[in-house]
């Protein structure tokens, strides 16, 4: 048994990858990333329970994502231990459930001075900075797939889609980014573990 | 044929020429024509054929609402036809080519509809092409759609792409004319989030035009400075070659830009249009106003032109209408157009003017014809002359030109889009749009306005009161108000005994007498009669003609224009390609494309997919040699039975259930018992719809006392969560559930056959004995010595003993590796959702194919689950009604043929033995069929009338489609182990 490789592999390793469109003289103005798919948690509140968000951001668990009325998606860039769950549920109690989403949702990180351009083909959020703040994040649908979307710095950004749906949004923002010119990453080939 | 452009003046670069190609002719023009205007330098005065006369035509405007110059753009896959050659800006090696005439534009043999015309007037085809009836589709129309038309689309794919994409702001402003470039400019320097629009390919719109000198600058200088300011504002967004098409709810704007239309060789990397959604918190339409045509015998000659348009043309590409040309106007634009013409050193040969005094001021050399009316205008393909009646006296003038403007239509038609008619003025002879208390406001010459300081005025000022509705009171008016000199307007609606037609609806052919036709025959009403002579109907949307033709009605039913009203006015604006609308959802990209976890796993093993929604599911495993997929799949499923198979069903819905009150959730969600299901056990569940029909099955286990989760079918994985959330949100909210799609947090394989415990044993670390791990047994489990965590669930499709393995999804492909490497003495080989069907149908288990919605839980032979003893769950009610208690329902049966070599198809009918094909007879239908490699056979599952009863009856299944007639037995639907003895091993 043993001798069996069980390794992990990223929903976008191996996809599209490098430059694209056109790029011009001071580099491409969106950079498209896969981020590590090593801790996001959906967290469902219970009818009533107002407290849950400053809960949650307090416990230091990773960044708290508004996911719909009482539902939120908290994601870290670490692999957090197995007790943290636990941890969360004791602190939380009754107020809160916890699904596992790591493997569920993937996220995307779209940075650069055109990147809110880019997603304005997908989504009808108004992106401009006083509006749609660093920190804020909502449910939207990119072209026909649907994401949270979060802004994550002035000109950066970071899609969360279901896994299934992550390599189609992937080539989908390449497309939508090809006047601008684009430079993507993609995942690492699959980790054993 | 002469050159008509002007040595000097314009604002074309004739440093940069630009050759093109028209009717296969090469021609040249300048960077800044428009195809008509470039057309018109080089003489070419004739530019289509009418749609149903043939009628030699000419351009009439220098925009958007041209009804003549329609050509076919481009070539191969780049065609695009019905283009009008005012919006087309000149490209290198641009490629036009007429419409609508055979074998050429100069003689076109169409031309002879001219001749028949007495018998083609209105609704001619309606009264003509009556008898015989069946002629209408075959005959006649295919006659009459060859001879009336249009330019023909290409059937090569486009090689370019459009997308659509959002916009927000403050302000948007529809139109960068003068009303429209102080509004932004009042807007811009508050610092509020402007839009500012344009259909054309220069910004500025009759400020490009008119010469009238302003009091602070000239027009050219005001124009530069506000357009650099403009651009310098980074608040400000500037989309020229954009043109607004409808207005819809929520104040939000569709917009299609032209982003590389224009360009001779398109990038591939950007699109060549893009169509905006702009949601708009205020918006000024500074849409302007259409000069409306006068309505006299043959003014449809190539040479009669609109005043404004014969002013733009002279002004913006420098070309000349003619040589000497005749001016009929009853407002100031004519007398404008002719000062220009006479400044540029052109022949005015005479300002024909109906009304009997008027303001406006003439110190040119034109002679002056008050009370004048132009009666007719004469000539071919090329104006030659033109009859004036004066109070009864006619005289001819030879003109090659004449430019007419009957006044101004202020263009309205997105003000109207939700619901608000046009309301008429008389003081303004036109229809004006209503006001609105928020959202949207008209400004400068689109409410009417004429002269361009009180334009410049208006739109400052009318920013200024949309930005202050938005909380924006920082703003000073970027320019000063000024008094309108409009006179009173007047209203010329037709020259009376003119000798040749006088059209009205320029693009489809309607002339005075067909409206006059339909007031006589009944149809005077504007809706009516707009049917009645398709005027209004053409591809312009009657831009020019609708006004006219209602000035028309009222004249002829004796009333007002206001007590016609106008025809409703609807989007789009102006035509929008069918691929602006379809963004980059074509060919691949139609639709997202969704993984399974286990995609390349299936992939590497041989898979074929087949798309199932949005997923692509392995549909079987190929292997060397096998003939076919039926090859296959038999082996799939043979295997098995036999040793063990793997398959890919991550495809499946799942849901976590959590809360206290879970249970009492799921009780009554599904029809049959739940609140006692233990932890650690799964149970098959079958949900109904509030009529009592079955709306979804699968399986729910409960992992905690207050964790469950649920399995639904691939397709109806999100109504499922969406109804479930219903119940949750609206039915029940006191209930606490909380509901978390975990669909593809899971890579889930079935592992199924004989020999599949002794393979999952390796990897599983728990013991999976029958007794630790009974039927029906649900559990998380660790995997591989504790490397990861994972969920068991003993649950069967396939009627073998089978499991269902869930292991997070980055895991899947590895694990399902791992799994083919440890099964692989024992026999394990893959299988595909086609051997899934195969399997699950000589089980007799139900899918969509039976629960089609029209049946219940007895007609799919699951009564017994229903529960009797709760007090309510969804469906209850409804499914006591006497139609679905009633015993002669179709319901669940088997059927295989008599002769095991004979077949039947799904979706055959069933017949009594020895019934006749009638619909009376038909007794049901073949919901799922397949060649049953178990059986030898083939096997089918049907809905039949009383069939539970009336198994070992003889019947017919009958299949007209394919003329397929098969004698078969009603049979029980299950083929397999009816015991359920493997299910227990």
């Amino acid at each position: 048994m043993s001798d069996l490789r069980i390794a992990h592999k990223p929903a976008l390793a191996g996809v599209k990858a490098g430059k694209f469109g056109i790029i011009g003289p001071k580099g491409p103005a969106v950079r498209m990333k896969a981020m590590p798919e090593h801790w996001l948690l959906h967290v469902l509140g219970a009818a009533g329970a107002t407290d849950t968000e400053r809960q949650l951001a307090t416990l230091d668990i990773g960044a708290v994502r508004f996911a719909g009325p009482g539902q939120w998606l908290v994601v870290n860039d670490t692999a957090q231990p197995e007790e943290a769950l636990a941890r969360l549920q004791a602190a939380l109690g009754n107020s809160a459930a916890f699904s596992d989403q790591t493997h569920g949702r993937v996220r995307i990180a779209l940075e650069g001075p055109r990147a809110a351009d880019v997603l304005s083909k997908g989504s009808a959020i108004d992106l401009d900075l006083g509006v749609f703040a660093v920190g804020r994040s909502g449910m939207t649908l990119m072209g026909h797939i649907s994401v949270n979307l979060a802004r994550t710095g002035p000109e950066a950004f970071e899609l969360i889609v279901l896994r299934g749906f992550a390599e189609s949004l992937w080539n989908d923002l390449i497309h939508m980014s090809l006047e601008y010119g684009l430079e993507c990453i993609a995942a690492p080939e699959t980790a054993a573990i | 044929m002469t050159s008509h452009r002007l040595t000097r003046g314009g604002r074309i670069d004739r440093e940069k020429p630009i050759s093109f190609e028209f009717d296969g002719q090469r021609l040249s023009g300048y960077s800044g024509d428009t195809l008509a205007s470039a057309l018109l330098a080089n003489g070419r005065q004739l530019m289509g054929r009418s749609f149903k006369y043939h009628r030699p035509r000419g351009v009439l405007t220098a925009g958007s609402s041209e009804p003549n110059a329609l050509m076919t753009i481009g070539s191969g896959g780049r065609t695009e036809a019905n283009t009008r050659a005012t919006m087309v800006e000149l490209s290198e090696g641009l490629i036009a080519r007429s419409q609508n005439r055979w074998p050429s534009l100069d003689f076109d043999i169409g031309a002879l509809n001219s001749l028949l015309s007495p018998f083609l007037g209105a609704g001619f085809y309606y009264k003509t092409f009556m008898w015989p009836a069946a002629f209408w589709e075959r005959v006649y129309e295919p006659i009459i759609r060859k001879a009336a038309g249009l330019g023909r689309a290409s059937y090569e794919a486009d090689p370019d792409y459009r997308e659509k994409r959002w916009a927000h702001c403050d302000l948007l402003v529809i139109g960068a004319g003068p009303a429209g470039l102080a509004a932004a400019l009042t807007a811009g320097r508050a610092g509020a989030r402007v839009i500012l629009l344009d259909e054309g390919f220069e910004l500025g719109g009759s400020l490009l035009v008119e010469t009238t000198p302003l009091s602070a600058a000239s027009v050219e200088e005001i124009t530069r400075r506000t357009l650099d300011e403009l651009s310098a504002l980074p608040n400000v967004r500037l989309l020229p070659r954009t043109t607004a098409f409808g207005w819809y709810d929520d104040n939000v704007f569709g917009a299609v830009e032209r982003v590389q239309s224009h360009t001779p060789q398109p990038d591939p990397n950007r699109p060549i249009e893009r169509l905006w959604r702009i949601a708009a918190r205020e918006t000024i339409l500074a849409t302007g106003a259409e000069e409306r045509p006068l309505v006299f015998g043959g003014n449809d000659i190539p040479g009669v032109m609109m005043a404004g348009a014969m002013r733009s043309y002279l002004n913006r590409q420098a070309v000349a209408p003619g040589q000497r040309t005749v001016i009929f106007t009853t407002n100031a634009s004519g007398y404008r157009t002719a000062a220009d013409l006479e400044a540029a050193g052109l022949e005015v040969a005479a300002i024909v003017d109906p009304r009997s005094e008027s303001h406006d001021q003439w110190t040119g050399k034109a002679r002056v014809i008050r009370q004048g009316v132009v009666r007719d205008a004469h000539g071919g393909k090329r104006l030659k002359s033109v009859t004036v009646e004066t109070q009864g006296r006619l005289e001819e003038i030879a003109a090659d030109a004449l430019g007419m403007s009957g006044g101004w239509n202020p263009i309205i038609h997105l003000a109207c889009h939700r619901g608000a008619k046009p309301v008429w003025s008389d003081e303004r002879s036109a229809f004006l749009a209503p006001e609105f208390s928020s959202g949207l406001t008209l400004a400068g010459s689109a409410r009417a306005l004429d002269s361009l300081e009180a334009c410049l005025g208006d739109g400052a000022e009318r920013a200024l009161q949309a930005l202050s509705r938005i909380g924006i009171t920082n703003a000073t008016a970027s320019f000063a108000a000024a008094a309108d000199g409009a006179p009173r307007a007047f209203s010329f609606w037709r020259a009376d005994n003119n000798k040749t037609k006088a059209f009205v609806d320029y693009q489809n052919d309607v002339h005075t007498k067909d409206l006059g036709l339909a007031v006589q025959e009944g149809y005077g009403h504007v809706e009516l009669a707009k049917r009645y002579t398709t005027n209004g109907m053409a591809t312009d949307q009657g831009k020019l003609s609708n006004v006219n033709a209602i000035g028309i009605l009222a004249q002829l039913r004796g009333v007002s224009p206001a007590e016609v009203q106008s025809t409703t006015f609807r989007p789009f604006y102006s035509p929008v390609s069918f691929g602006a609308l379809t963004g980059l959802a074509k060919g691949k990209d139609f639709q997202p494309v969704r993984k399974s976890p286990l995609h390349d796993w299936a992939k590497k093993n041989g898979a074929v997919f087949v798309e199932t929604g949005l997923w692509y599911r392995s549909a079987w495993f190929p292997r060397t040699g096998e003939a076919g997929w039926r090859q296959s799949v038999d082996r799939e499923v043979l295997n098995t039975r036999k040793n063990a198979g793997i398959c890919d069903v991550s495809t499946l819905g799942k849901i976590e259930i959590f809360g206290n009150d879970a249970a009492v959730f799921l009780n009554r969600v599904y029809c049959n018992a739940f609140l006692k299901l233990a932890v650690g056990r799964a149970r098959y569940g079958v949900m109904l719809r509030e009529d009592g029909m079955v709306y979804d099955d699968g399986t729910t286990s409960r992992l905690a006392e207050d964790h469950y989760f649920m399995t639904t079918t691939t397709a109806l994985a999100a109504g499922v969560m969406t109804h479930l959330e219903f119940c949750a949100q609206t039915i029940w909210p006191e209930l606490d559930v909380r509901l978390a799609s975990s669909t593809d947090q899971w890579a889930q394989m079935a592992i199924a056959g004989p020999k599949s415990r002794t393979i999952l044993q390796r990897i599983v670390d728990e013991d999976l004995s029958d007794e630790a791990f009974p039927f029906m047994a649900a559990r998380p489990v660790s995997l591989f010595g504790g490397r990861i965590k994972g969920r068991l669930f003993r649950i069967s499709f396939s009627g073998e003993l089978a499991y269902e393995l869930a292991v997070p999804s980055g895991f899947g492909e590895s694990v399902a590796d791992a799994v083919m490497k440890i099964g692989e003495p024992h026999g394990l080989s893959p299988y595909g959702s086609e051997a899934l069907g195969v399997l699950r149908i000589e089980k007799g288990h139900v899918t969509h194919a039976e629960i089609n919605g029209t049946v219940t839980p007895d007609d799919l032979g699951l009564g017994k689950m229903v529960s009797s003893a709760k007090p309510d769950f969804i469906g209850k009610a409804m499914l006591n009604r006497e139609g679905l208690k009633s015993p002669d329902r179709i319901r669940l049966v088997g059927v295989k043929p008599l002769d095991p070599a004979k077949s039947f198809r799904t979706g055959s009918h069933i017949l009594a033995n020895g019934a006749a094909a009638t619909l009376e007879n038909d007794q049901g239908y073949v919901t799922s069929s397949a060649f049953s490699p178990h059986a030898g056979h083939t096997i089918g599952l049907a809905l039949v009338k009383n069939g539970p009863e009336r198994i070992g009856e003889k019947v017919i299944v009958r299949n007209d489609l394919f003329g397929e007639i098969t004698e078969a037995i009603l049979c029980q639907p299950v083929f397999v182990d009816p015991e359920n003895r493997k299910l227990h091993v």
